[in-house]
């Protein structure tokens, strides 16, 4: 038993050494285009606690900027508080943009609305919340938006909304629902984003947004949003958003997914094999009363 | 220096609870994400000790509540392993993919844990804390319910509501 737990102790620390040296930022270049700083952003960001997310405001901001991204939303499930909390630590920490919000979670849609200070009710029409999203000065997304949430956005809602996510991890599982976020987006004049929802799950920023923003401030980016200025790549290449900008882009923005390093599987191998023996040194699997 | 047996397996849980949201983040093991995950991870062993506390306080006999909460997490195993297959998923598949994996051992090995571990509990409070078949489930019951109450709380807090609401909806209720 002493050998195991000093396997376990072995492993882990030799994980945890080799990845601590690994975790660099990806560095990526300012890039400006037509004029405008090309600014990479996921607006659909959760952190712990009360938003089934795993990770804290402050280490969500840090691995947004390790997942080269310069800009975040991080949105509370019916409330603000977490993403002021992770704003002000950025700030303090030197971290990347984050801009406040909320996912309003009702129960016939799902809206997030950027750069508001203060909770928006979820017992209310989609039309309802989007004007009060406005009244704040804020930006009003679509989250998400498949079939079974389109009757909440009725004509006035869709006149008013102002961007869709046309990009989601969901569009990975399958083509149809895929084609639904494309024919939400085409049912109405909407800005195009890309979000990666991100609960804790796989990288911060798997589906992204370009935003062309005459500056890198919040009010910045939010103006980009409302004005169109923005283009989203899906895995096979093809572009949503801005025609002008995605001309303008013509690839430079798409992004290869680095390879996984020596060190990194290592890491990852060792941190693995260091749980299991964590796991199976002690543990009672059918009743603990023979421990000691 | 020992580690006083009130810790020691909490703190192991909480560790890999840790090292469980670096690994399924960023595909490594680093210090800067699993040490404060660590840390604010630790709400989960003490809402199941406060849960167990609720259950265990008023009937001790011989033994002391130190060597319970030691007991009791000792029967953490399968839970761990299912953390540790999550891990795995988020290591070596690809994104994309690990997401469809996810969906899988979330519910499919979830089911399993949830009635291993429900039997191994069960007979922590039938034979170590030396209660009736039938009180073993009632403490078992009501120590899932506390804790579990408050983990989920926590975890999801405000969505739940209009997610049931959803729910019912979706039931045409």
């Amino acid at each position: 038993m002493t050998a195991l737990r000093w396997t376990a102790a072995g492993l882990l620390l030799a994980s945890i050494a080799v990845g601590t040296i690994g975790d660099a930022s990806r560095v990526r270049p300012h890039l400006m285009l037509g004029g405008c700083r090309v600014v990479a952003a996921d607006f659909h960001v959760h952190s712990f606690p009360l938003s089934w997310a795993t990770l804290a405001p402050w280490d969500t901001a840090w691995e947004a900027q390790r997942q080269g991204l310069d800009a975040i939303a991080i949105v509370g499930h019916n409330h603000v508080w977490v993403s002021k909390v992770g704003r002000w630590l950025s700030r303090m920490t030197g971290g990347p943009l984050v801009l406040t919000g909320e996912e309003i979670v009702s129960a016939h849609y799902h809206l997030l609305a950027i750069g508001i200070d203060s909770t928006i009710d979820w017992r209310q029409s989609a039309t309802s919340a989007i004007e009060q999203v406005h009244r704040q000065g804020g930006v009003a997304i679509a989250a998400h938006p498949l079939a079974q949430y389109w009757t909440a956005y009725d004509a006035q809602a869709r006149h008013t909304l102002d961007v869709a996510e046309v990009l989601h991890p969901i569009a990975h599982a399958s083509e149809d629902l895929a084609a639904q976020l494309r024919t939400f987006y085409s049912s109405a004049p909407l800005t195009a984003i890309g979000d990666s929802d991100y609960h804790g799950l796989g990288p911060i920023g798997l589906c992204r947004t370009y935003v062309f923003t005459k500056e890198e401030t919040e009010q910045g980016i939010l103006d980009a949003l409302r004005h169109g200025r923005t283009v989203v790549y899906d895995r096979a290449g093809n572009a949503y958003g801005d025609a002008a900008l995605i001309r303008l882009a013509a690839g430079n923005l798409l992004r290869a997914t680095p390879a996984a390093g020596l060190l990194s599987m290592f890491s990852r191998l060792a941190g693995i094999l260091g749980l299991i023996a964590v796991a199976l040194q002690g543990s009672a699997w059918r009743c603990p009363t023979g421990l000691r | 220096m020992r580690v006083p047996i009130f810790w020691r397996r909490p703190l192991l849980v909480a560790v890999v609870l840790g090292c469980t949201m670096s690994l399924i983040t960023s595909a490594g093991l680093t210090l800067r994400l699993a040490g404060p995950a660590t840390f604010y991870w630790s709400f989960v062993p003490l809402a199941e000790i406060a849960g167990l506390a609720a259950v265990c306080w008023p009937g001790r006999r011989a033994l002391s509540f130190s060597r319970q909460v030691d007991l009791f997490f000792a029967g953490h195993g399968p839970w761990l392993f299912w953390l540790i297959g999550l891990c795995a998923i988020w290591s070596f598949v690809p994104p994309i993919e690990a997401f469809a994996c996810t969906k899988v051992w979330l519910y499919g090995a979830g089911a399993i844990v949830i009635v291993w571990s429900a039997f191994i509990d069960f007979r922590f409070f039938r034979f170590a804390m030396e209660r009736s078949p039938a009180r073993a489930a009632r403490d078992l019951l009501l120590q899932r319910l506390i804790s579990w109450t408050i983990i989920i709380a926590i975890f999801g807090g405000p969505a739940i509501p209009p997610e049931i609401a959803a729910r019912l909806v979706g039931f045409g209720l």
